[in-house]
């Protein structure tokens, strides 16, 4: 490296990683275990005895508020929680959890002074109970009202139903260029977002649970770092051009990301590295597609202003609901797939229909997607539903007749030209059926992330989608009016959820385009028919 | 001078036109609306003033996910627009247990006319519009909860668009569009009753 502040930099910013490494893997058992809950992170001290590592019963009292007895007529300890307890017997390597046995890898083991009182029994705030630290998710796991998770390796305690994703990072150097590859398990939503000179992976977790070793020597990549509980940041070097990500692999158990850093070195851009072979479903995202089936996607947040849409139970608005999820959309979407989107509003104003709709076609966009929240007269209905236009054949003779219509200009010169007129407010008449097709791609990942309600997809006289000159859908995300419904929609997890599901849909949609069919749309049932006009 | 013959010619033309015009204006009309407007459902038998029909009204059935075609007495009308009018008036009325309206409460039926070409034009109060909870499912209900309660129930009608005080809109609530006369949409009815229509 020739520059002597770039060298400086790349050495502090590989000392952080090799920190965050650290940190990450934990290596060195004595260090402490780290307890994290959705409140934060609390240490765990631990030692060694004998070569196994525990952990005094003290210690998880305060964090876990148990109560420690020693019961003399049974000569064991008893660790109680609310009304359930467990029994721990001095050199026996058993634990019994209401009348089951668990096995741990060492005894109850007492340390410290055990002083004479007057009645000759021990005083247990003198002395310390160890056990071995596999205590906590084999037994004591099993009376706690949270689940419990240990990862020895990372030094991880984590209590409760958190995200938190093994992430491994490694690299490939390809020339110049090199592919850096992030191995996630289980697997949760990201989205790749540049920012000047960085590139940052976030995750859709609470924290993350990262191994990631230094970088080799070139000139892409200055460092990597965890940059917070959900993000890594990939610093980006001088000769950094571009990049391209793309997923091979993805299932819900574990993922494969794998991003290309470009080099701008004249003999890499004229002969790019092999690309990773193009999968089925999530594939990829090139900054560079010569001509993308989807270049631009408007998302339309629904209501706005005065127009609050429906309320919740407790006074959730629909326009604020749509609003947050359309945000992370667009980042989402132009993160992954490197897409243009656009919103309709950005803000908290109240906008009309055509006034959306032409907001799209002057954009000249390929996708419309517009957000709302349902409402029922029932406060049990739930699920997420996915409508599309629907015309009954009144519409349907007058998108017909203006077809045939026409008009006749006059062209310069002389002669005349046959002019084919869309009516403004009839242009989605021609999308229907590609409309039909994104429609059950929506709903279908929708289902595996959310409830979905029975009725799933629908058609009808949706009047925002009228008017757009594109595929377009309006998703419903779920009912306001249910009161658990409503708290989930106001809620970051399930608007993430959301997003998956929607970014999800993009890319077989994109291959439906390219190459006119997609075996997840083309089986399964046909479209619901919703105009049953006589 | 006009002669006294001459006088009694135009007057008896001039009766004969007021007839024709009397004929074309009034009486054909009358003739079209009683043809047409027949209600389907059978009249009960009594005086006009105490007559009834059965009419299927439509309701938000308990699963909240599907309308539930209920049928109901409702007083006779005479040609097709006074029992359209019934029809709805009895619709706006709140729903019996244990279904729910799918009109907001306090919505009124101000005016209802048919076009020539069977397209009815319901003109309701602005609560419609302004009490409605939003949704498009929701709305979907309320839109097709009048349309297909009046071209169920009256043959002469085959197409319905919803005003507000008189007026056309684009939605009642943001999701359904109302620019035009909807045709019936018997989808979400739940209930078979409504679809074996004569």
């Amino acid at each position: 490296m020739r520059d002597p502040r770039a060298f400086s930099c790349a050495t502090i910013l590989a000392l952080l990683g090799l920190a965050v490494m650290l940190y990450g893997q934990g290596a060195a058992p004595g260090s402490p275990l780290i307890i994290l809950t959705r409140d934060g992170r609390t240490p765990l001290p631990t030692t060694l005895v004998a070569g196994q590592e525990m952990v005094a019963l003290d210690d998880l009292a305060g964090p876990f508020k148990i109560a420690i007895r020693e019961d003399s007529v049974a000569n064991a300890v008893r660790v109680t929680y609310k009304d359930k307890s467990i029994l721990l017997t001095p050199d026996q390597t058993l634990a019994s959890v209401g009348g089951r046995l668990v096995s741990l890898p060492a005894p109850l083991t007492r340390v410290g002074r055990r002083p004479s009182t007057s009645s000759g029994r021990p005083e247990p705030a003198e002395g310390r109970y160890l056990v071995p630290v596999e205590f906590i998710n084999r037994a004591f796991a099993l009376i706690y009202e949270e689940p419990i998770e240990l990862r020895k390796a990372s030094r991880l305690l984590i209590v409760g139903t958190l995200k938190v994703p093994r992430v491994e990072v490694h690299y490939e150097p390809l020339g110049n260029d090199l592919r850096v590859v992030f191995d996630m398990a289980p697997t949760f939503a990201h989205a790749i977002i540049q920012e000047q000179r960085r590139l940052l992976i976030r995750f859709d977790s609470d924290a993350l649970d990262a191994s990631i070793p230094l970088p080799p020597a070139q000139t892409v990549l200055a460092g990597v770092l965890v940059l917070d509980r959900s993000t890594i940041e990939l610093d980006l070097g001088q000769r950094f051009a571009s990049y391209r990500s793309s997923i091979p692999s993805s299932t819900p158990a574990s993922s494969r990301i794998v991003v290309d850093l470009l080099s701008s070195v004249p003999e890499t851009t004229t002969a790019p590295a092999p690309s990773p072979p193009p999968s089925a479903g999530e594939s990829l995202a090139t900054l560079a597609a010569p001509h993308p089936a989807i270049a631009t996607i408007v998302i339309d947040p629904g209501h706005g202003g005065d127009d609050a849409g429906t309320r919740g139970p407790t006074g959730v608005q629909e326009k604020d609901v749509t609003l947050s999820v359309a945000r992370h959309l667009k980042t989402a979407i132009e993160g992954r797939y490197g897409i243009r989107v656009l919103q309709t509003r950005d803000d908290d104003r109240r906008m009309g229909p055509d006034e959306r709709a032409a907001y799209a076609n002057n954009n000249k966009a390929d996708l419309f997607i517009s957000l709302h929240a349902n409402a029922s007269p029932q406060p049990d209905v739930k699920g997420a539903e996915v409508f599309y236009l629907g015309l009954d054949k009144y519409a349907d003779q007058a998108r017909r007749q203006a077809q045939l219509d026409g008009a006749v200009l006059p062209v310069f010169g002389g002669g005349t030209r046959q002019i084919d007129l869309v009516l403004w407010d009839l242009a989605q008449a021609k999308y229907v059926e590609q409309s039909t097709v994104l429609a059950r791609l929506v709903e279908s990942h929708l289902r595996s992330k959310v409830d979905v309600s029975p009725l799933g997809i629908q058609q009808g006289p949706m009047r925002v989608l009228v008017g757009v000159n594109m595929s377009a859908v309006l998703i419903e995300m779920g009912y306001l009016t249910n009161r658990g419904q409503e708290q989930a929609l106001a809620s970051g997890a399930y608007q993430e959820s959301i997003v998956q599901a929607v970014t999800n849909a993009v890319a077989p949609f994109r291959e439906y385009l390219e190459h006119g069919s997609d075996e997840s749309v083309t089986e399964g049932a046909p479209p619901a028919t919703a105009t049953s006009g006589r | 001078m006009m002669t006294r013959r001459a006088a009694l010619g135009y007057s008896a033309l001039a009766a004969a036109g007021l007839g024709m015009v009397w004929v074309l204006f009034v009486l054909i009309p009358r003739w079209s609306v009683q043809d047409s407007g027949a209600p389907v459902a059978q009249a009960a038998p009594g005086e006009t003033a105490t007559r009834k029909i059965t009419a299927h009204l439509f309701f938000v059935a308990e699963d909240g996910l599907h309308l539930a075609a209920v049928e109901r007495e409702i007083p006779y009308g005479e040609g097709t627009v006074e029992q359209a009018t019934r029809i709805i008036e009895a619709q706006l009325e709140p729903a019996p247990a244990p279904y729910t309206s799918s009109i907001p409460s306090g919505t009124r039926l101000h005016g209802l006319f048919v076009s020539s070409l069977g397209e009815a034009f319901v003109d309701l109060s602005s609560e419609v519009s302004s009490a409605h909870p939003g949704g498009s499912l929701n709305e979907l209900f309320t839109v097709y909860t009048i349309v297909d309660t009046l071209t169920t129930n009256l043959p002469a009608i085959m197409a319905v668009q919803v005003l507000i005080d008189g007026k056309e809109v684009d939605t009642l609530a943001g999701h359904v569009d109302l620019r035009r006369p909807l045709q019936e949409n018997t989808r979400w009815v739940a209930s078979t009753e409504t679809e074996a229509k004569p």
